[in-house]
């Protein structure tokens, strides 16, 4: 009995539930804003994955406004997206790890859990239902209301309702213990943020004291959608080499009945009983046209003398190919038999390569990306493999050596970043100018990266000067389009803007009119906290942060020289102004001249120059 | 009585400064006419420039100049503070209005050409001196007095309100401070012989009351201490104008050595000035070598009454005759004397016992 309630599993909702801390709904405060970005962000992926332009429009409002803070709030979060069809919603709604983002491409969020956490915290602070409208073809809205049974992890459908209607998109609404005097400027900055990293999309938020905040879409183009995509050679640890070579399709497949199914199914012999002898010799007729599981289960069948029957029977133990013996449990009389297996034989060929796996070259340049044939026999020399070495029989060893010199190989191109959704310099580039309205702005895509094999992107804008505050160096950063706004003292963005040496590229970084834009795209961005709020300092990011915030402080640096020349040549021509009028003055009466001597065109000629030199820097 | 040999009226001087103006300002209007920017021409008066004219007996700027542009931004302003000054010397000498460094300090600010401190404007008033080699006085601008002139010589007045007034200075036992009006005055005629030009106030009081002027045939000159530019242009217009020979008494130290020699040789500070110097001009004591002749009581030197003895051992005009052999001596017992030290032995003692044999002594230097 003991021992059973010991290892008495919990329910992922439980789980949660019991440390939602973890997941960033620690107080009021902090968990209305976490919700709100967790809708948002939902919504600005369906959107953007569907290739809609998002029109998001979040609402907060307090239950009984007259109360103090904290107190209960209904957050609203609506979309234009596609929707998710009615079968799905209760699931998608009302469990937890439901979701479709497990894969190397990159997204807002990570595991599709937290709008779930945000729909159980508002259960337990206010023991309300979440409420869904989901229009997922644009004719019927499916309406839910429904709670989520905590032990179960299932959802408990209340209410559920169909209209007609013609506008798609997808509308959550829960309620929840809020502090929106608190988390108030938390969430606006979060929204205004949002909207300048999403200048495609247009964000309203609607605040519980009525005040509307809408930041319309300034661009109608949205960056390509990534894609999902194999890993980088760079930065691949043991591990992951041994989950890839497990996860091959090589190796020898379960015979279940499913399997059975599926070489009769190939073999056209789904209907009737068949005898061994007519098997191998439909088998010979069908062999080019059969699939590789296929193939192998069927060159199994051939050394066990077994039709489908037999095959029911046995469970293979091992692929003896030192000895040539085929080894497996027979369950009809409950013992270990061995089979000899003909060498000259091509099952045996056959049986032989899938239990070896592939070579060294094939399952580099099958697994991974940017690795091709050349590069791969290259990398083979470097690391002193055979090519034709098989991965299956590597040791443990082996595969330490083969993943150090993963790392170290410096001949494979640069990761693929069309798993990546960055930005894209333009759209950057028009959001800071429509955001900031600065007198200055550059932006910089950096080629793509990897660090520990995930690739990445960093974007960087800067901006200086116009309507920007001489208030010093304001930072905005970004990860995967979100903005994030908490634990900035330890990030690495942070860091590498404070190493940097302003005065070199002549700007006062403590009260210059500055802003930095910071975007890190990865398919998994290394933050240092669950709260997915700061970005740890690996040193390949920290490279390129650094690279990117060079390139842009030394476009700065030309502004700011010439707009010192700029500013130099309206002085002199103040200096002219001044002392022109009394040069002549006084050397009028000295010389003993009547009337003043013509000095206004040199005055003109010095202003001229200080114009052409603000023109030049504007046409730039 | 001796006659004026006067080369140079003051009214031509006067007429030959405001020609010079004339001409920088004609040449700025006409720059400014063409389209061109201004600039002057000024003798630069760093230490690398300044050399000793052995021919002439004082420093002079060698000819290094440097430029002021009113192109230069950095110069613009300064070169327009130059201009006004030209211009308001100009107007000076017009009117014969004197001024001094402080008024033309304040005078600046009613023409929007603003000096942030006197220091500036004094600094402009040299450059000014320095583009026309004419000293300040020339323009009208003089230093505050503190020095006084007595003796036989009758003056006429030139300024404005005086003009053709004549005076003798001798009517007045405090003597007659020299300022812009002794300064411009034509020297008529005199009958001493010598001109006597003592450091100290005190000592040119005692020297009036004792009749030095009457009995050695001499004007007395009080310099208050290194003697100011005008009146060193008095003293060399009594040498040149008048043929009077000059000596110079001084306090028995370092500093009095050096007021002699100035009074002689002028100063680096004005090296860009002529017509300042008597080089004529003799130092007939306190020497060093006086203290033990005369055994005056004598005060330490301090430590930069020493260093200043070494600095001037530097000075290419010590480098001769008694001014090398007097600065060795007070190098070498590091002690001073001063005039006053005299009284010890009498308060008549100078006028009677020094001052008669030094001045024998000094026709044989």
């Amino acid at each position: 009995m003991s021992s059973k309630e010991q290892f008495n599993q919990i329910s992922p909702s439980e789980f949660f539930y019991r440390n939602r801390d973890l997941a960033g709904f620690s107080n009021p405060t902090r968990s209305l804003y976490t919700a709100v970005r967790e809708f948002v962000e939902n919504s600005l992926d369906a959107c953007d994955h569907s290739g809609v332009f998002p029109n998001i429009e979040m609402t907060i409002k307090a239950v009984n406004p007259d109360k103090p803070d904290p107190k209960q709030y209904i957050l609203t979060v609506k979309d234009n997206g596609p929707g998710i069809p009615p079968k799905h919603v209760p699931l998608a709604f009302g469990t937890v790890l439901y979701g479709s983002k497990f894969g190397l491409k990159q997204a807002r969020g990570m595991f599709g859990l937290g709008a779930t956490m945000a729909i159980l915290y508002g259960q337990i602070t206010t023991n309300k239902p979440v409420k869904v409208k989901s229009n997922s073809d644009g004719k019927i809205r499916n309406d839910f209301e429904m709670l989520l049974d905590i032990q179960k992890n299932k959802p408990v459908i209340l209410k559920k309702d169909e209209k007609s209607s013609t506008e798609r998109g997808l509308s959550v609404s829960i309620c929840l213990d809020g502090d929106y005097s608190k988390a108030g400027t938390k969430i606006r900055d979060y929204v205004y943020q949002t909207s300048l990293i999403t200048p495609y999309a247009t964000i309203t938020f609607n605040d519980p004291k009525g005040e509307k905040f809408h930041h319309k879409a300034i661009i109608r183009s949205m960056p390509p959608a990534p894609t999902i995509i194999a890993p980088h050679p760079y930065g691949i640890d043991v591990e992951t080499i041994r989950r890839m070579l497990v996860d091959t399709h090589y190796q020898i497949p379960n015979v279940d009945d499913k399997m059975i199914e599926k070489v009769r199914k190939e073999l056209g012999m789904s209907k009737k009983k068949f005898t061994y002898s007519d098997i191998m010799k439909k088998t010979e007729k069908k062999w080019k046209s059969l699939t590789r599981p296929v193939r192998v289960v069927l060159a199994l069948m051939s050394f066990l003398e077994a039709d489908f029957e037999k095959l029911q029977r046995v469970r293979i133990e091992d692929v003896d190919l030192r000895n040539n013996k085929l080894v497996y449990w027979d369950y009809s009389t409950s013992q270990t038999l061995v089979a000899d297996m003909d060498v000259e034989s091509h099952y045996y060929k056959q049986l032989a390569n899938t239990v070896q796996g592939e070579s060294l070259t094939h399952f580099l340049t099958k697994r991974f990306q940017r690795v091709g044939p050349t590069a791969a026999v290259e990398f083979c020399k470097f690391a002193k493999f055979k090519p034709e070495t098989r991965v299956g029989n590597m040791t443990d060893q082996e595969l330490v050596k083969l993943s150090d010199a993963l790392q170290t190989y410096e001949g494979f191109r640069s990761p693929d970043p069309t798993c990546l959704a960055p930005l894209g310099a333009t759209p950057l580039e028009k959001g800071i100018e429509r955001r900031f309205e600065p007198d200055f702005s550059a932006v910089v895509q950096r080629t793509a990266s990897a660090y520990s094999g995930f690739p990445f992107v960093i974007e960087m804008g800067i901006a200086y000067g116009g309507n920007i505050q001489s208030r010093g160096t304001t930072v905005y950063r970004f990860a995967n389009r979100i903005p994030l706004l908490y634990d900035e003292g330890s990030d690495v963005v942070l860091k590498v803007v404070k190493e940097t040496d302003w005065n070199r590229y002549k700007v006062k970084s403590d009260s210059a009119p500055l802003i930095i834009v910071s975007h890190i795209c990865s398919t998994r961005v290394p933050y240092k906290t669950v709260g997915k709020e700061n970005v740890a300092d690996r040193p390949e990011i920290e490279k390129e942060l650094r690279l990117a915030l060079q390139f842009l402080s030394r476009k700065l640096s030309g502004y700011m020289s010439k707009k010192g020349k700029a500013e130099m040549a309206k002085k002199r021509a103040n200096l002219y102004s001044k002392y022109l009028p009394l040069i002549a003055q006084f050397c009028t009466e000295l010389s003993g001249n009547k009337k003043e001597p013509k000095y206004d065109k040199m005055i003109r000629e010095e202003t001229n120059m200080g114009e052409e030199a603000k023109i030049e820097e504007k046409t730039e | 009585m001796k006659k004026k040999q006067n080369k140079k009226p003051e009214k031509d001087k006067s007429k030959e400064l405001i020609e010079i103006l004339k001409k920088h300002g004609a040449q700025v209007y006409e720059d400014l006419e063409s389209g061109q920017f201004p600039k002057f021409s000024i003798p630069n008066r760093s230490i690398s420039n300044i050399m000793y004219d052995k021919k002439l007996r004082q420093y002079v700027l060698g000819t290094n100049t440097s430029l002021r542009s009113a192109r230069n931004t950095s110069q613009l302003r300064s070169f327009t503070q130059l201009l006004w000054l030209a211009f308001f010397a100009n107007k000076l000498t017009h009117e014969k209005k004197s001024s001094t460094l402080r008024d033309v300090y304040y005078s600046s600010q009613a023409f929007a050409v603003d000096f942030e401190d006197q220091g500036e404007s004094d600094n402009i008033i040299v450059d000014l001196e320095a583009v026309l080699s004419k000293p300040r006085e020339d323009f009208f601008v003089f230093p505050e007095e503190r020095s006084s002139i007595f003796g036989d010589l009758t003056i006429e007045y030139t300024i404005p309100g005086y003009e053709g007034k004549k005076q003798n200075l001798s009517t007045h036992p405090d003597g007659y401070a020299i300022g812009p009006s002794m300064t411009s005055a034509q020297l008529v005629d005199t009958s001493a012989e010598l001109v006597i030009a003592i450091e100290k106030g005190g000592l040119f009081t005692r020297f009036v009351e004792e009749q030095v002027d009457k009995k050695f045939k001499s004007i007395i000159i009080n310099t208050g201490g290194q003697a100011p530019r005008s009146t060193r242009t008095l003293l060399k217009r009594l040498h040149d104008e008048l043929n009077l020979p000059v000596v110079i008494l001084t306090d028995g130290d370092v500093y009095g050595e050096h007021i002699a020699m100035v009074i002689k040789s002028g100063s680096a500070n004005a090296a860009h000035l002529r017509e300042l110097t008597v080089p004529d001009a003799k130092w007939m004591g306190v020497w060093a070598t006086d203290i033990d002749k005369y055994k005056l009581p004598t005060i330490p030197m301090t430590e930069s009454d020493i260093k200043r003895c070494f600095d001037l051992q530097k000075d290419p005009r010590y480098q001769e005759g008694i001014w090398k052999k007097e600065l060795e001596v007070f190098t070498k017992i590091k002690k001073k004397a001063e005039l006053e030290a005299f009284s010890k032995y009498g308060l008549t003692n100078i006028t009677d016992k020094y001052l008669p044999e030094k001045l024998e002594l000094a026709k044989s230097l």
